[in-house]
C-alpha cells in the first residue's frame, strides 16, 4: 500500500545538516493500523510528510500503491494526494475565508468524481463532534475543534488510507476515545492508517507500532516493554496544551 | 450517496474575494481609476474624432482653398464655426478648376453675421453657389423634400430655430427650411444661404441694418475640391498651391492635427493621469498582491497538500485578480461614462474641441480597451505572487503557525 525503501530525508541548517529520517523502511500492508511513536523532533512528521507525497526524501524510495512517488509529474502526485490519502496535519489549518463545513469539502474540488458530497461532509462534521460549528469559520475555533475539522476533511474523500500526525493530541480523553472509535470503524472497514500519536494508551489500536529516535525508526514487538512506555508522557505536547485542557 | 458538487470553484474565489474586503477594495479602486482615465481619455478623442468626420464629410469636400493669410481663420469656420469673413479674387475659383485632379470645385462666401434672434452667440454666415455646390447638395439629395428658393436658409443644428420660421440677418429676412444633422464641429453654428440672396442682403444693409456689410464685387471666401477618384488629395492640394498663387488648402488631415492640437493640452492631461496612475499602481498591486500571496503560502500548500495541482492554484489567484479588475474596470467605465454624459457639452465648450457622442461601436472599443489594460496590469501585477505560490512546497501544511 505505502512502501519506503531506504528513506531518508536531510535538511539543511546553514553549515550543519539534520537528519530527519534516516534510512527508514517500511511496508504498510492494506488494511493496517500503524502507530509511530516517538521523541519530539525524532522525525515523524518529517517520514508522514514524505510517505504522503509532500516531501521529497534525500534518498530512498515511496511508492503508494506500488507507484513510485518520486517522479511523477505535478497531476499525478496531486492526483495521488487527492484520491489516495488522506492527511491530518500536526498542525491543523484551513482555509480561512470559508466555513467548516466547506473546508471539510474542500478536497471535493480535487477529486471531482469522487465519494465526497455534502451529505457526507456534514456526516463526518457530526461524528468529530462539530455539528453545532459546521457554520462558522475556522478563526474561531479552539485549536481542538480545528483539528477535528482537519480529521473531516482528511476522509472526505473516503481514501484508501489516512495518515494522521498526532490527529488526537488537541483532544480531551473523551473526544480522543471518540475519534478513536471513528477510526477504528473506518479501519475495520477497510481503510490503511498511519498515525503518529504521543498517547501510549492508543497501542492497542494500532496492529504494528514503531518508534522513531533521532530520524531511526524501529517495530516495536507486542506487547510493548512497560519500560520504554512511560519515557513518552501523555502530556508531552509543545503546543497547545493549554487547550485541550480548557476543553475538558 | 449524493454525487452534487456543492462546493465549486467559483464559490472558493467568491468567498476568498469577499473576505478579504480592504485589499480588495484597493485593488478595485485603483483599477477604476485607470480604467476610468483611460476611458475618459478614448471617448473624448474618438467624440472628437467622430466630430471631425461627420463635419468633414458634411463640408463633403477633400481640401478647402482659402486665402493665404487665412488659413487658421479658416480652420475655425470649419472646427468651432467662430464668425469670420475673408476673401479671395473669384478667378481662384477658375483657376482652382483647372489644376490637375480637382473633379468638382464650388465657391463659398464666409460673412460674420452680427448677433442675431435666434441665437446666444454670432453665427458665421455661408453662402453658396447652387450651381456648383456640393456641400449642401449631397444633404439635399437626402432631404428630397426641401427645393431652397429665394431667401431660403438652411441651418447648423446649434443655430435655434425651426423650419418654417423665419430668421433675420442684417435687417434681411430668411426662411428656414432645413436643419442640418448634429457634427459637433463649425457647421453647427453656420447659415448656409445662395450667393444671390447674400448679397441682396448686403446691399440692402446700408439702409436696413444697424451696421453694414460688405461683399467686394468679384470676391470669394474659399473653394470647396472634391478630387479625382484615385489622385491624393494631399498631392492635389501642394498643386493648387503652387499654381494658384495667395492660396493656402486645409484637408482633414491637417484638421485632425489641428484639432489633436486642442486636444492635445487634454489628451497629455488624460494620458499624462492614465500612464502616473498605470506606472503607480502597477508597483502598488504588486505590492498589495505580493503582501497577499505571503499570507497566502500556506493557504496555497494546504491546497496542495489536499490535492490541488499547480494549475488549480495559478487559476484560483488569476481569477481572483480578474475578477477584481473586471469588477474595478466596470465601476471605473460607468463613473466615467456617467460624469462624461451628464457634463458632455460642459466639457466640449471648455476643452474647445468639436464633440459629438461617440458611436455605440466607438464606445465599445474605449471600454473594452480600458478592460484590457486593466486586466494586462492586473495579470502584470499577479505575475510574482503566481511564482512565488506555485514555487511553495506542500510541505509548508506540516509547519505550525495559522494561516
Ligand atoms: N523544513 C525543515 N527545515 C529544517 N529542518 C527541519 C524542517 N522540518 C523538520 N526539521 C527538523 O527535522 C527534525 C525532525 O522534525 P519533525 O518535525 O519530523 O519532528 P517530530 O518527530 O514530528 O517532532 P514533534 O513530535 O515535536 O512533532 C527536527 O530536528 C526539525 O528541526
Ligand atoms: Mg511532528
Amino acid at each position: 500500500m505505502i512502501e519506503g525503501i531506504g528513506v531518508t530525508k536531510v535538511f539543511r541548517h546553514g553549515r550543519s545538516d539534520v537528519v530527519a529520517v534516516d534510512d527508514v523502511h517500511l511496508n504498510v500492508i492494506p488494511g493496517e493500523f500503524v502507530l509511530i511513536y516517538g521523541r519530539s523532533g525524532s522525525g515523524k512528521s518529517t517520514l508522514l510528510g514524505m510517505l504522503g507525497g509532500l516531501i521529497n526524501p534525500t534518498s530512498g524510495v515511496i511508492r503508494v500503491n506500488g507507484l513510485d512517488i518520486g517522479n511523477l509529474s505535478d497531476a499525478m502526485i496531486s492526483e495521488v494526494r487527492a484520491k489516495e490519502i488522506g492527511f491530518v496535519f500536526q498542525f491543523s489549518g484551513h482555509i480561512p475565508t470559508v466555513t467548516v463545513l466547506e473546508n471539510v469539502m474542500l478536497p471535493m474540488l480535487f477529486y471531482r468524481d469522487g465519494p465526497g458530497s455534502l451529505s457526507r461532509a456534514v456526516e463526518l462534521i457530526r461524528r468529530v463532534g462539530l455539528s453545532d460549528r459546521a457554520d462558522a469559520y475556522p478563526c474561531t475555533l479552539s485549536s481542538g475543534e480545528m483539528k477535528r475539522v482537519a480529521i473531516a476533511r482528511a476522509l472526505i474523500n473516503s481514501p484508501p488510507i489516512l495518515i494522521a500526525d498526532e490527529p488526537t493530541g488537541d483532544l480531551d480523553i473523551d473526544t480522543e476515545y471518540e475519534i478513536m472509535q471513528l477510526f477504528q470503524q473506518l479501519n475495520s472497514e477497510g481503510m490503511t492508517f498511519v498515525m503518529v500519536t504521543h498517547n501510549l494508551d492508543l497501542v492497542p489500536f494500532g496492529t504494528r507500532t514503531y518508534r522513531m529516535d533521532r530520524g531511526k525508526m524501529m517495530e516495536i514487538p507486542r506487547p510493548l516493554p512497560g519500560v520504554t512506555m512511560t519515557k513518552e508522557p501523555n502530556t508531552h505536547l509543545d503546543h497547545d496544551a493549554g487547550t485541550a485542557m480548557n476543553e475538558l | 450517496m449524493s454525487k452534487t458538487h456543492e462546493f465549486r470553484f467559483f464559490r472558493l474565489v467568491a468567498r476568498n474575494l469577499a473576505h478579504r474586503p480592504y485589499r480588495n477594495i484597493a485593488t478595485v479602486f485603483i483599477i477604476a481609476i485607470i480604467a476610468g482615465t483611460l476611458f475618459a481619455s478614448q471617448y473624448l478623442m474618438s467624440g472628437a474624432e467622430q466630430s471631425l468626420d461627420a463635419g468633414i464629410s458634411r463640408m463633403g469636400a477633400d481640401i478647402l482653398v482659402v486665402p493665404e493669410r487665412y488659413a487658421a481663420a479658416g480652420q475655425s469656420v470649419i472646427l468651432t464655426g467662430t464668425p469670420t469673413s475673408f476673401f479671395f479674387e473669384d478667378s481662384v475659383f477658375e483657376k482652382v478648376t483647372r489644376v490637375q485632379g480637382v473633379a468638382k470645385a464650388s465657391p463659398q462666401i464666409y460673412i460674420a453675421t452680427l448677433f442675431a434672434s435666434c441665437c446666444a452667440a454670432p453665427v458665421q454666415m455661408i453662402a453658396i453657389d447652387p450651381e456648383s455646390d456640393f456641400t449642401i447638395s449631397a444633404w439635399l439629395k437626402r432631404n428630397p423634400g426641401v427645393v431652397p428658393g429665394v431667401d431660403d436658409i438652411i441651418i447648423g443644428n446649434s443655430v435655434i430655430q425651426n423650419v418654417g420660421r423665419d430668421l433675420i440677418f442684417y435687417g434681411h429676412t430668411f426662411h428656414v427650411v432645413g436643419i442640418l444633422e448634429k457634427t459637433g464641429m463649425g457647421v453647427d453654428n453656420a447659415v448656409f444661404t445662395r450667393f444671390e440672396d447674400a448679397s441682396v442682403m448686403a446691399n440692402e444693409s446700408g439702409t436696413k441694418a444697424v451696421r453694414k456689410v460688405t461683399i467686394p464685387e468679384g470676391m470669394i471666401s474659399a473653394v470647396l475640391v472634391k478630387v479625382l477618384p484615385g489622385a491624393s488629395p494631399a498631392e492635389v492640394a501642394l498643386e493648387i498651391q503652387r499654381q494658384v498663387p495667395g492660396t493656402k488648402t486645409i484637408l482633414p488631415d491637417g484638421l485632425l492635427n489641428a484639432v489633436s492640437g486642442q486636444l492635445s493640452a487634454v489628451t497629455r492631461l488624460l494620458s499624462g493621469s492614465t500612464i502616473a496612475v498605470t506606472v503607480v499602481s502597477i508597483p502598488l498591486l504588486g505590492i498589495i498582491s505580493a503582501m497577499v500571496a505571503d499570507e497566502r503560502r500556506r493557504e496555497v500548500s494546504l491546497l496542495r497538500a489536499l490535492g490541488a495541482t499547480r494549475l488549480f492554484v495559478v487559476r484560483l489567484i488569476l481569477a481572483e485578480s480578474f475578477s477584481l479588475a473586471i469588477i474595478g474596470s466596470f465601476i471605473g467605465i460607468g463613473t466615467a461614462a456617467a460624469i462624461l454624459v451628464a457634463f458632455q457639452d460642459y466639457i466640449a465648450y471648455t476643452l474647445k474641441i468639436p464633440f459629438i457622442l461617440p458611436s455605440p461601436l466607438a464606445l465599445l472599443a474605449a471600454g473594452g480597451g480600458a478592460l484590457l489594460l486593466s486586466i494586462g496590469i492586473v495579470g502584470l501585477s499577479s505575475l510574482y505572487p503566481v511564482v512565488l505560490i506555485t514555487s511553495s512546497e506542500p510541505y509548508m501544511a506540516l509547519r505550525g503557525g495559522e494561516l
